[in-house]
C-alpha cells in the first residue's frame, strides 16, 4: 500500500442513488465521464454496506480487472472490490479512483481510499451477495454517463 | 420479446381450482412444459398485479413479474412436469424465488442453472427443540437473548469463532457435517435428522475457485445479514397432534430455537464463478433462453458437472455453517439454564434447504426418471415412507420447516403424496417480499418497527437496526396466507405454528 497525498483527500460528491427491486437493491450512478460513474458505483456499493462516511482514510487498496465488454468490466471492477472487503484484508473504501481506464482492451486499474473493516467502528449496513448481469444498463452520453447495477442482498 | 396488453396476457392464464393457476404456452416463447403456480385470493391479487404493472406502455427499467419467469424456467431444453411457482413467489435472478423446476438428468439436452439455485446456496432452516416451556424462560428472555446475540457473530463483516484453517475447511467442505461431527460440534443424532444427512457426497473441493474458499474462511460460523435470523420460538398452536409429538413437540408453549442462514460468501462466490463460466459454456453449445439471466450448462457438460461439484461443497459448508451455530445456541443455552444441552433434550427435529439442486427418483406420467431437482426458495416435501427420509418421520412425511418474517410467525409441515404428484415434493419455503427494500427504507420507521416488536413481546437485538425496515413484517408476504395455500392446496400439511419471543439478526 503507497502512502496517500494532499490531494488524495478530496472527496467526490455523490452522485448515486438507490433504485427500486423487489428482493435486491439496484445501484444507480452516473457522472461527466464512464470512468467517474463507474467510481461512483463501487461507492454506491460500499454505501449500502456500511454508513460510508465513519470509514477512514488510512490506507490505499490498488485492484486490476478485466472484462471481454464493457459490462464484464463492470462485473468484475466491483467484484474485485466486494471480494477484497468480504475476504483478507477486509478493505472498505471511502472512495474509489480509477487510475487507468482501458477501452480498447477492457481493462481497469484503480485504488481505493479506506480501511480495514472493523465491527464497532463501522455500523454493519447490508451483507452484499453478489454483483449481477441483471437488466445491468450501460448509458453513455456527451454530457452525461450512467450505469445501473443491480447487487443481490 | 413479445408485447401484449394485460388483458390479452390474461387470456395465457386459467383458474384451474381455487388454489392453482395454469400458465399455457405461448405465454413466453419455446415453451416446453406449462407453467403452473399457486395462489389464495390474497396473493393472486398481488401476483396478477405485479403483471399488470410490467406491462404499463412504455415501461422502462424495471423487471420481470414472477410469472413472466415462470414461463421463461419453462422454456429451458429437458424440463419435465410442469415450471412451478409456490405461492411465496416473487421475481428473482433468471428464476422467481419461489420456482422449481426439474429436468430430466437422461436426456442429454438437459440442463442445470445456478440461477434455479441461487446465489446463497443451500441456504436453509434449522430447529432445534428443548424440553422448556414458555414459563421457563420469559423471566430470563432478555438475558438469554444477549447470549445469543453475544455467542452467534451477526452482520456483514463479522467472522467466525469456530477455529478453522484452510486445511480443515479443505475437510468440511468434503465431509459437511460428518467434519462437524469428527470435531464434536455436534450430536450423531444430528446428522440423522438432516435432508441429505448433512453431507452431499458428490462434493469435490478441487472445483471451488480459491477465490470462494478465502471468502468462505474467516465467514464459517456466522449467521449472516438479510433475512437470516436465529430466533427463540413458542409452539403456539399444533393442529397435528400426532406429527407434532413424533418431532418431540408435547404441548404449546414448548420453547423451540430457529435458524435460518447459508453458505454465506463461499456460497455467493461459487453462484458468481459458475455463472461466468456458464455464459461462455452456452455459446458453444448454443443453448438458447428467453432471458440471459437464465445461464445454464447441460448436465453432462464439464462445467455442468463442475458445477454441480462445487455446488455440493457449498452445500456442505452450509451445513457445517448451521451445525456451528446449534453448537453455540446449545452453549448459550448451557450457560442460561446451568444445564447440559442433553438435559434441555435439544435435539434437532430437522434442517431444510431451500436453495438448492438435487437428483431425485421421480414418477413423470408413469415413468420413473432420474431427475435433477431445482428448488430455489423452494423446500422438499417428501410423503410418509419416503426412502429418503429418516426412520423417526417415516409415517408422517418429511418434516418441512418455513420460516416466518421477523417478528411474525413460522411454521412446520410435513410432505404429501400429493405435493410428490404435483410439485415433485416441493413446497413453499417463506413469506416472499412484496415491498421493495428501497421502498422499506423510504416508508418504514425502524425505531417503530423495533417499537411495534417489543410491544408484541419480541426481545430483539440486530446488528444493523437499518436493516430492520427492510425485513419488517410489513416488507412480506403474510407467510399465513402461503402456508393456507400449500396446505389447502394439499402441497403440504400443516403440523404446528411458531410465534418467536427473541429475535438475533444481522
Amino acid at each position: 500500500m503507497s502512502i496517500i497525498t494532499e490531494e488524495d483527500w478530496y472527496l467526490p460528491s455523490q452522485k448515486y442513488e438507490y433504485l427500486d427491486h423487489t428482493a435486491d437493491v439496484q445501484l444507480h450512478a452516473w457522472g461527466d465521464s464512464l470512468k467517474e460513474a463507474f467510481e461512483q458505483c463501487a461507492n454506491a456499493m460500499f454505501g449500502y454496506i456500511t454508513s460510508i462516511e465513519y470509514v477512514e482514510m488510512k490506507d490505499i487498496f490498488n485492484i486490476e480487472a478485466e472484462g471481454h465488454d464493457l459490462d464484464s468490466l463492470l462485473f468484475h471492477f466491483l467484484d474485485e472490490f466486494l471480494f477484497n472487503f468480504s475476504a483478507e484484508p477486509f478493505f472498505i473504501p471511502r472512495k474509489v479512483e480509477i487510475l487507468e481506464f482501458d477501452r480498447e482492451n477492457f481493462k481497469i486499474k484503480a485504488r481505493g481510499f479506506g480501511e480495514t473493516f472493523q465491527i464497532g467502528k463501522h455500523p454493519q449496513g447490508a451483507d452484499v451477495k453478489a454483483i449481477t448481469y441483471s437488466n445491468m444498463q450501460i448509458h453513455e452520453n456527451k454530457d452525461k454517463c450512467e450505469v445501473f447495477v443491480i447487487i443481490d442482498i | 420479446m413479445v408485447v401484449r396488453s394485460y388483458n390479452e396476457e390474461l387470456q395465457y392464464l386459467e383458474k384451474v381450482n381455487s388454489y392453482c393457476w395454469k400458465i399455457k404456452k405461448g405465454f413466453q416463447p419455446n415453451m416446453r412444459v406449462e407453467g403452473i403456480f399457486y395462489v389464495n385470493d390474497y396473493l393472486e391479487k398481488l401476483m396478477l398485479e405485479e403483471l399488470r404493472n410490467s406491462c404499463r406502455p412504455g415501461a422502462v427499467g424495471g423487471f420481470l413479474p414472477g410469472v413472466k419467469q415462470i414461463a421463461n424456467v419453462a422454456a429451458l431444453p429437458g424440463i419435465v412436469g410442469h415450471s412451478v411457482g409456490l405461492p411465496d413467489i416473487h421475481s428473482g435472478y433468471g428464476f422467481a424465488i419461489g420456482n422449481m423446476a426439474a429436468f430430466d438428468v437422461n436426456d442429454p439436452q438437459s440442463v442445470v442453472s445456478p440461477g434455479g439455485v441461487g446465489f446463497d446456496i443451500n441456504c436453509g432452516v434449522r430447529l432445534l427443540r428443548t424440553n422448556l416451556f414458555k414459563k421457563d424462560v420469559l423471566p430470563i428472555k432478555e438475558q438469554l437473548a444477549q447470549g445469543l446475540f453475544d455467542h452467534i457473530p451477526v452482520g456483514v463483516g463479522s467472522k467466525g469463532i469456530i477455529p478453522m484453517t484452510a486445511r480443515d475447511l479443505e475437510e468440511a467442505l468434503e465431509m459437511g457435517m460428518d467434519w462437524s461431527l469428527r470435531e464434536g460440534y455436534i450430536w450423531a443424532e444430528d446428522k440423522e435428522h438432516c435432508e441429505e444427512y448433512g453431507r452431499m457426497l458428490n462434493a469435490d473441493p478441487t472445483k471451488v475457485s480459491l477465490r470462494a474458499k478465502k471468502r468462505g474462511l474467516p465467514q464459517l460460523g456466522t449467521l449472516g445479514a438479510g433475512n437470516h435470523y436465529a430466533e427463540i420460538q413458542v409452539v403456539e398452536e399444533i393442529y397435528d397432534k400426532w406429527a407434532a409429538s413424533k418431532m418431540g413437540i408435547e404441548e404449546k408453549n414448548q420453547i423451540c430455537i430457529m435458524i435460518h442462514s447459508g453458505s454465506r460468501g463461499f456460497g455467493h462466490q461459487v453462484a458468481t464463478d459458475a455463472l461466468v463460466e456458464m455464459e461462455k459454456a452456452m455459446k458453444r453449445d448454443k443453448i438458447e433462453t428467453n432471458d440471459r439471466q437464465l445461464a445454464c450448462a447441460r448436465i453432462k457438460s464439464e462445467e455442468g458437472q463442475n458445477y454441480l461439484k462445487a455446488m455440493a461443497a457449498a452445500a456442505n459448508f452450509a451445513w457445517v455453517n448451521r451445525s456451528s451455530m446449534t453448537f453455540l445456541c446449545r452453549q448459550a443455552f448451557a450457560k442460561q439454564f446451568r444445564m447440559t444441552p442433553d438435559d434441555l433434550d435439544m435435539h434437532v427435529i430437522y434442517d431444510v434447504s431451500h436453495n438448492i439442486a438435487k437428483i431425485e427418483e421421480h414418477m413423470v406420467g408413469n415413468k420413473q426418471k432420474t431427475l435433477l431437482v431445482h428448488r430455489k426458495g423452494s423446500t422438499r416435501a417428501f410423503p410418509p415412507h419416503h426412502p429418503l427420509i429418516p426412520v423417526d418421520y417415516q409415517l408422517t412425511g418429511q418434516p418441512v420447516l418455513i420460516g416466518g418474517t421477523m417478528g411474525t410467525c413460522s411454521y412446520v409441515l410435513t410432505g404429501t403424496e400429493q405435493g410428490m404428484k404435483e410439485t415433485f415434493g416441493s413446497t413453499c419455503h417463506g413469506a416472499g417480499r412484496v415491498l421493495s427494500r428501497a421502498k422499506s427504507r423510504r416508508n418504514l420507521d425502524y425505531t417503530e418497527v423495533l417499537k411495534n416488536l417489543e410491544d408484541t413481546g419480541i426481545s430483539i437485538r440486530v446488528a444493523s437496526p437499518k436493516l430492520v425496515m427492510e425485513e419488517a413484517p410489513e416488507s412480506y408476504k403474510n407467510v399465513t396466507d402461503v402456508v393456507n395455500t400449500c396446505h389447502a392446496a394439499g402441497i403440504s400439511k400443516k403440523t404446528f405454528k411458531l410465534v418467536p419471543i427473541a429475535v438475533i439478526k444481522g
